[in-house]
């Protein structure tokens, strides 16, 4: 539970490039797949996989990575930037090869 | 500021799950335009991550399932609404809520911050309460999701401060010249958020219809509760 509650304070209150889309107050998703992405991460953070620090370095790489060439039109979209993250923390962490999901 | 239209994508009417494309502001982390193959691509890709990931024994539907929920639809500015809608018509939560917001909230099933305490200012017809985080974006999150982008720039956090008269006025607020404005800067420990005056000629309103007139802003404090 106390997992879950420091995962939840840190996913929320991510800042600049990592921030989560949002409008109102509300999270912002345009496509399913972008809200199993976020769960995914935020499940496994919470089951303590990996801790939400090591996901939100991961991600603010990625995102600043689509953003290098062009920052006003960055090569690939939040949440795939997010689906990025997640692959390569996750290789690292030998859970996965990347290669089996692409 | 970064800025960028998104191409929309004309989506059958009855796409249901998409129906957040038409509400969703331009944004600047979605200014890829990505096809429908794209789409269908990492739809596919997202599915197999989970699928390995449910073969390890890692996640599971169901957990999935319920981190959605809660951030979609239990995390918003909506619990904030239902606290304020509470106060309004039972004189005990309120009294509660004023003494130690934490406790009165978790009456209610809202909370998931750690140490920080949260603290409930009251507007009344001689005060008017504002909330900011001059140092970076501390916010009450459990009741009103995640912050507004201006809540999060410099030019409300240092403005805020000095000139609260101005800045509520660019939001449609003026209180009048009797009225004392206190402004609340909240921190990592203490997060503060608005009771706002319950508007005039909704005696007749149910709670639920009270919430519902309850806008995030009228809880920062910028706005005030418009009656029905």
């Amino acid at each position: 539970m106390n997992r879950q509650r420091t995962a939840r304070t840190e996913v929320a209150e991510m800042e600049g490039g990592a921030a989560l889309p949002r409008k109102s107050g509300e999270m912002v998703f345009h496509e399913n797949w972008e809200r199993q992405a976020f769960a995914i991460a935020v499940n496994l953070a919470e089951r303590g996989v990996f801790a939400w620090s090591e996901f939100q370095q991961q991600l603010i790489e990625s995102v600043a990575e689509a953003e290098r060439e062009d920052a006003l039109n960055p090569s690939r979209g939040y949440y795939e930037s997010w689906l990025v993250a997640l692959e390569r923390l996750l290789e690292k962490k030998k859970l996965l090869s990347t290669a089996a999901v692409e | 500021m970064r800025q960028q239209e998104k191409q929309h994508r004309q989506e059958p009417e009855t796409d249901l799950s998409d129906h957040h494309d038409h509400d969703a502001p331009a944004n600047p982390y979605h200014t890829s335009d990505r096809s429908e193959d794209q789409d269908k691509a990492l739809s596919e890709r997202v599915a197999r991550l989970e699928a390995l990931l449910t073969q390890k024994g890692l996640v599971s539907r169901d957990a999935l399932d319920k981190v959605v929920d809660l951030y979609e639809h239990d995390l918003g500015p909506m619990n904030g609404a239902k606290v304020v809608a509470r106060a309004w018509v039972d004189p005990g939560f309120k009294e509660r809520l004023l003494e130690n917001a934490t406790a009165a909230i978790a009456e209610l099933g809202f909370g998931g911050l750690q140490g920080e305490h949260m603290v409930v200012v009251e507007n009344t017809a001689q005060v008017h309460n504002v909330v900011v985080c001059t140092l970076c974006s501390c916010y009450p999150w459990p009741v009103l999701g995640l912050p507004p982008a201006w809540y999060k720039d410099a030019a409300y956090r240092s403005r805020i401060v000095i000139d609260p008269r101005s800045v509520l006025a660019e939001f449609g607020t003026e209180p009048g010249d009797d009225v004392e404005v206190r402004v609340w800067d909240s921190s990592a420990e203490v997060r503060y958020f608005v009771l706002p005056e319950r508007p005039e000629n909704t005696a007749n309103l149910t709670e639920s219809e009270l919430a519902e007139l309850v806008e995030r802003d009228a809880m920062i404090g910028v706005a005030r509760v418009a009656g029905p």
